[in-house]
């Protein structure tokens, strides 16, 4: 089976997927945290912070509408924290925007604030992500200090997810034609226990023989790799354009914002 | 059964798991440099258990040499990089994010520098034909793929020994020729593991039957394989054909 939503883009060749891994994850990073650095009401004065991630999907190839998919998939994960937010905080807030002034609750304008970040965020590292192939990406973290055995761990995951919903996919498969479908509701549970079950088993299984073939070739608890990153003059210039860019984002932004 | 020219030489091997199986049983044999064995028998028989033994992956008792070294918790080092195993699900092989990086794990390991391990990563890549793919990932390749690429694997290494477990599993026919080539065209020792008798037939010039952890039969190809009443005694062939 072939499977596309993590790495879809990152195989491309453009502009951006030319850019040293590095240069990339530390302007991501930094991005991420001049983003939180704003305060939990400052919505407007977040907008000149997309610039960047859709800069990067533009020249990247990537299109707007698969970054905002997976925003859009992500969402559930802040959604109750959104809708909360005006329960719990009502305090009024004057709100100026050029010549309006209005009133509104605090806690509409943190949701506003926590759904811009997210989305930013997301649109961020999803840039990152599809015009970075994750290889270069793990080698990035490693040669920046990353501690070797989360490397080695994010390395496993990035491979075995695929292959264990492979098997989850075969064993519901099997499952379903089986009618499982018309089996009562405590059968179908005790099915998904068993299948849960048997992922488990198999995975236990596979971590075994994995061990053996990487101890079989010669494995010692260092991972090395070769070196495939390369630090050019243009990304010394990305670097400081998305240094500038940040910083005049957060302290630069007009007054009237 | 002592040669001291053999590249393998297992001596009164026994393989006992913890569940109360007898895996092994008394099995010695000998393998010379660049002779293609081919080890045969039915499902259980202990097939994969030997190579797992070979590779210091299992307890045993006994005593196993390869290329003149006792294998041991001390020279597994020594003797892994001597022989090089294929695992029967290709997926076993490939956990590194690009085939690439697979490729040359064992070189790296082996304590060749980048520019040497990428030397050989490149040649075995394009020996097994996958030039072009050296920066996919598994998950983006087609199971014949993941054979030749878990093949590659091994023969980066530079082994005087491939054990191979049931290579041509699940393989389409083409898949399967492409890689009954390739094999052909090795010059290391082989150990094949397979059910597939044809392959054997092509590729080795001695073929050991193994059934409940013992060795039945130690014999040229053409003769054992002609031998269709004890191999289906053994259950290697049925009497459907």
């Amino acid at each position: 089976m072939h499977h596309h939503f993590i790495d879809r883009f990152a195989m491309g060749d453009s502009l951006i997927h030319r850019l040293d891994a590095r240069a990339k994850l530390v302007s991501v990073l930094c991005y991420t945290v001049v983003l939180i650095s704003f305060g939990r009401y400052s919505i407007a004065c977040l907008a000149p912070m997309a610039l960047l991630p859709l800069t990067l999907l533009w020249f990247g190839g990537v299109p707007v509408w698969f970054a905002l998919r997976r925003v859009a998939i992500l969402s559930p994960f802040i959604l109750m924290l959104v809708l909360m937010s005006p329960v719990y905080d009502r305090a009024p807030h004057a709100v100026t925007f050029g010549a309006w002034n209005y009133t509104i609750s605090g806690g509409w304008l943190t949701a506003g604030n926590i759904t811009m970040k997210f989305a930013l965020g997301v649109l961020a590292l999803t840039a990152m992500m599809c015009t970075t192939r994750f290889a270069l990406l793990l080698e990035a973290m490693r040669r920046l200090g990353m501690p070797q055995i989360i490397v080695v761990q994010l390395g496993f995951l990035y491979h075995y997810i695929f292959v264990l919903i492979d098997e989850a996919m075969r064993v519901r498969r099997a499952r379903d034609f089986r009618g499982a479908a018309l089996a009562p509701v405590g059968r179908r549970l005790a099915a998904v226990g068993g299948v849960i079950g048997t992922l488990f088993v198999r995975t236990l299984d596979r971590s075994q023989r994995i061990q053996i073939a990487m101890a079989a070739r010669g494995y010692r608890g260092e991972l090395r790799s070769l070196d495939q990153l390369r630090f050019t003059g243009a990304d010394a210039v990305f670097l400081i354009v998305v240094g500038i860019y940040l910083v005049a984002c957060r302290w630069g932004y007009p007054r009237w914002i | 059964m002592t040669d001291t020219l053999a590249l393998l030489q297992v001596q009164n091997l026994h393989v006992h798991y913890a569940d109360g199986v007898n895996a092994l049983r008394d099995v010695s044999l000998i393998v010379n440099p660049a002779e293609r064995v081919g080890l045969i028998g039915p499902n259980g028989a202990g097939k994969t258990t030997l190579m797992l033994s070979i590779m210091n992956a299992v307890r045993f008792t006994g005593r196993i040499v390869v290329d003149s070294i006792e294998v041991s918790k001390k020279t597994e080092q020594e003797t892994r990089s001597r022989c090089g195993m294929v695992f029967q699900d290709a997926e076993d092989h490939l956990f590194m994010p690009t085939l690439l990086d697979d490729v040359a794990f064992g070189p790296l390991n082996q304590g060749c520098d980048t520019n040497e391990a990428k030397r050989r990563a490149d040649e075995a890549i394009a020996k097994v034909g996958l030039t072009g793919l050296e920066q996919r990932s598994a998950h983006h390749m087609s199971g014949g793929q993941k054979r030749a690429a878990s093949l590659a694997t091994v023969m980066s290494m530079q082994v005087k020994l491939l054990l191979l477990d049931e290579p041509g599993a699940n393989l389409d026919s083409r898949s399967r020729r492409r890689l009954i080539e390739i094999l052909d065209a090795r010059t290391e020792a082989m150990l094949l593991a397979t059910h597939d008798l044809p392959m054997v037939r092509r590729l080795c010039s001695r073929v050991i039957l193994i059934d409940e952890g013992q060795i039945m039969a130690d014999r040229p190809t053409n003769d054992l394989l002609a031998d269709t009443a004890l191999l289906h005694e053994h259950g290697v062939i049925d009497g459907i054909d």
